[in-house]
């Protein structure tokens, strides 16, 4: 019954049809303010303020129910007089003016707020969904790039400056990585591992080790908790589809958007959505026969071939470019000009590849019919994340098991090739957003006007951020100011992007589903691309031996050893024997993980019978809401009819509804389904 | 900043935080936005109230096709003219503000759908819900049919006690299976 007192001044009057007088309506409000506050004044008092605060009521009875929540809170207070509830009571109002200045800290810190919520203005909030993912891979990288310049590069400058320059400075290597740059403390080959003995002694193997294990739990917590949360947001509540969309089409009014142009945009948008689906509801009702039904089988088998073949011949063309180089690298001058051009074949490939490729599957995809845009955009994804992953496979193998074996300081040598992907790739970046989106622009304008505006392709877009995110996680144990470039070119890509979206680009015409590509995005950049490059690392970590003459680790068997030689010499201190016997009892136990892994499929099986458990319930309650809904214009028809068998004369009566039609329809809605 | 910090006197400003969704940025961003629009003939009026015209002027709801109901709903003047005052005012960019609950956003897009102010949205209100979206020219508008068809699958899809009608209850569970709906219905000063 609460819930009428806050729907407004409007209900009032329906009441006013019912017969009940002004009066009466008062204090039917009156009674219930009084129980309201009641309710409000037995919660703590921290729960009492965000109930008030999320009370669907005007500031003023906001205001009004507060200050009578505050008096009777005093009321009883004075009764009884402790110094604990005072104390309590101001500790968590100072605690809630530290919560404030946080938020408000927070608010100075974020970047680009403005310029987001232009872009929110003019394109709606799936087309930010986009730049809002371009900024949390940034703070990610500026996150690494601390810790990775306090923890590493800024002991290592310190203590000795290991510059030794074989070839002045020419230019080239901005591209390539080599050269000039070849032994500076961007890549791997600049460290060595010796204590730094100023006290307190600075062990740089042990500050590179866990620098590196440090960055990469928390990305994964981070990661974690980013997926976890947005997943239960926006799947979790959504279990339950509906066989149409027009009414969500109804609620999915962009309010941010300010730009008159962008909102005629989406009226025009949303009223050809409307009418797709209105047509397609009726073009459901056919049943595909056979042979069609066969035709579009046949369809899709026929673009999967074409694509995984496509995959496997780009696959296989990195493969054989790869084997060819190691060859033509040991036989010729380091030095020389061409060869160290020559190097950078390799990314101008993969980037080529990453370019042109999904392209071609876009227009794979066309033919590929599929009634459900929205599997069409997951295959699509699916067929890219699947290209761009084997590439990085074949790479990562190339580096894992051939280099290692033919190049002397091979940790260098793999942080200059990812380096030299990471620039390219952003260098392809560039002229894609510019002669693809540009040209295409001018194309669609002036030459083929059937074509159109070109759209902001988002899911292309966000994969090839991701594709960008998983080089640097994979470069980053190989050279450790690799966030730095990582950085200027999310930054960079972050204005290139807006300009292009403005001057060349329309907003995508089905927009719905942002918040849950989101999760997608998510969750693609935690699967394939963070436990990637997190086993590469560890692999990398655990059984590799390192290169001999130089880097941190030189002159071990393997990296982890660093950490096992800590362990020994931990032993001999007294009171430190607790760090061996956790080294030796849990992470070299495999008992333990065993243990762990135990527990963790123990728990998510509870948690799923749960979940299932409670999608029971909520079908049930459903059905309960329906059978109710039904009670309910059974009792209304009851009620007409015996009011009209009680005055079978009935004059005033059918006046009284003629005058007011929603009579036999509304009133009953003035009541809420809780009632 | 500080001159529009001391307009507001300091309870007041924390009073507005409490009660409010937004943070004390915002609310001095709003209060000044605010004066702006007031003008200078009413800033010795204690409270304040400014014709929904001059509101409509905001470059934030200039071109939204809800505007005026949007003044309407939060508008607590007697005359129902739609015209805001400060308290108003924040209440709006309140719901419209980022941290704001789910209940909170859905009560009051149900009121800005709720054309007739009844309290439940029936097909009238749904009626002139699709036309604001779709916008009024002749290319754009749906036809008879279409527009008979729509409000029957929307009924179709929620009203869920079947009574020809959505209310607040049925809105608010359409709203949770539409994720999107939070970052959407946003405005920001």
């Amino acid at each position: 019954m609460r819930r009428s007192i806050y729907a407004g001044h409007g209900t009032w009057r329906n009441f006013g049809n019912l017969g009940l007088t002004e009066d009466e309506i008062e204090e039917e409000v009156e009674n219930e303010t009084v129980q309201l506050v009641r309710e409000l004044v037995e919660l703590p008092s921290r729960a009492c303020r965000q109930r008030i605060r999320g009370l669907p009521m005007n500031f003023n009875e906001r205001r009004n129910i507060r200050s009578q929540v505050f008096s009777a809170k005093l009321s009883k207070k004075s009764r009884l007089p402790t110094c604990c509830t005072d104390f309590s009571e101001q500790a968590s109002r100072s605690f809630r003016r530290f919560g404030a200045g946080l938020v408000t800290a927070r608010r100075f810190l974020v970047i680009w707020q403005n310029t987001l919520k232009e872009i929110g203005g003019t394109f709606g909030t799936s087309v930010l969904s986009y730049f809002q993912f371009l900024k949390w891979l940034l703070m990610f990288n500026v996150f690494s790039l601390l810790i990775n310049f306090c923890f590493i590069t800024l002991p290592q400058i310190i203590h000795a400056p290991n510059i030794t320059h074989a070839t002045g400075f020419r230019g080239l290597e901005l591209l390539t990585g080599v050269g000039y740059f070849n032994q500076t403390v961007f890549f791997y080959g600049g460290y060595d591992g010796e204590v730094i003995e100023t006290p307190p002694p600075y062990n740089m193997q042990l500050a590179y080790f866990f620098t590196m294990a440090a960055y990469f739990l928390l990305c994964g917590i981070s990661l974690i908790y980013s997926m976890a949360k947005s997943f239960q947001t926006n799947f979790v509540l959504h279990s339950a589809s509906v066989s149409g969309g027009a009414w969500r089409l109804l609620c999915s009014w962009d309010f941010s958007v300010v730009n008159e142009k962008a909102v005629q945009h989406n009226k025009n948008n949303l009223c050809v959505q409307l009418k797709e689906s209105l047509s397609e509801r009726i073009q459901r009702r056919a049943v595909l026969s056979l042979s069609e039904r066969m035709e579009n089988v046949a369809r899709h088998l026929l673009s999967w071939l074409i694509s995984v073949l496509l995959a496997v011949g780009c696959c296989a063309a990195v493969y054989f470019l790869l084997q060819d180089q190691v060859v033509s690298n040991i036989s010729q001058d380091p030095d020389n000009l061409v060869t160290e051009a020559s190097t950078l074949a390799v990314p101008v490939v993969v980037s080529l590849i990453n370019l042109v490729v999904p392209l071609l599957f876009s227009l794979i995809s066309r033919v590929d019919q599929r009634s459900n845009p929205r599997t069409k955009i997951y295959i699509n994804i699916l067929r890219n994340v699947l290209l761009k992953m084997s590439i990085l496979g074949i790479l990562c193998h190339h580096w894992m098991t051939d280099v290692p074996t033919s190049v002397s300081c091979w940790e260098s040598y793999v942080g200059q090739s990812v380096y030299r992907l990471v620039i390219v790739d952003f260098i392809f970046s560039l002229f894609g957003s510019f002669f693809g989106e540009f040209l295409r622009n001018i194309i669609g304008t002036k030459l083929i006007p059937s074509l159109g505006v070109p759209e902001f392709d988002i899911a292309t877009n966000v994969l090839d951020l991701i594709n960008a995110q998983t080089l640097a996680w994979i470069g980053i144990y190989f050279s450790p100011l690799l966030p730095v470039i990582q950085f200027i070119k999310l930054f960079l890509i972050f204005y290139l992007k807006k300009v292009s979206l403005s001057m060349n680009c329309q907003v995508p015409r089905q927009s719905g589903r942002a918040a849950q590509m989101q999760t997608v995005y998510i969750a693609l950049l935690f699967f394939p691309s963070y436990v990637g490059a997190l086993s590469l690392v560890a692999y990398t970590v655990w059984s590799l031996k390192p290169s001999e003459l130089c880097g941190p680790f030189q002159g071990l068997s393997r990296p982890f050893q660093a950490v096992q030689d800590w362990a020994d010499t931990v032993q001999a201190i007294p009171g430190s024997q607790w760090i061996s016997w956790i080294f030796y009892n849990v992470i070299k136990n495999e008992l333990f993980f065993y243990l762990l892994t135990l527990i963790v499929l123990v728990l998510t099986y509870f948690i799923w019978q749960v979940a299932q458990g409670r999608k029971q319930l909520i079908r049930t309650l459903r059905e309960q809401i329906a059978n109710e809904g039904k009670d309910k214009a059974f009792l209304l028809n009851k009620l007409q009819s015996t009011q009209k068998q009680r005055r079978p004369s009935g004059i005033s009566i059918s006046q009284d509804v003629s005058t007011v039609p929603s009579f036999t329809q509304n009133w009953m809605n003035t009541f809420p389904l809780d009632m | 900043m500080g001159t529009t910090a001391s307009q507001l006197p300091k309870e007041l400003l924390s009073e507005y935080q409490e009660l409010t969704f937004l943070t004390k940025q915002e609310i001095l961003l709003a209060h000044k936005r605010f004066s702006e629009l007031a003008g200078k003939e009413d800033r010795h009026h204690p409270n304040p109230r400014v014709p929904m015209s001059k509101i409509l002027m905001l470059p934030e709801l200039k071109s939204n096709p809800f505007r005026e109901r949007i003044c309407q709903v939060f508008s607590t003047s007697d005359v129902k003219d739609g015209s805001l005052s400060f308290e108003d005012f924040l209440d709006l960019l309140s719901a419209f503000s980022d941290s704001a609950t789910l209940e909170i956003k859905s009560h009051y897009a149900f009121r800005i759908f709720d054309f007739d102010d009844d309290g439940t949205l029936d097909s009238s209100d749904l009626e002139k819900l699709v036309n604001c979206l779709t916008g009024d020219t002749d290319d754009t508008r749906l036809t008879a049919e279409e527009m008979r068809q729509l409000i029957s699958n929307i009924l179709e899809e929620s009203d869920i006690d079947k009574d020809g009608t959505v209310n607040l209850s049925e809105f608010q569970h359409v709203i949770s299976r539409s994720p999107d709906f939070v970052s959407s219905f946003k405005i920001v000063l």
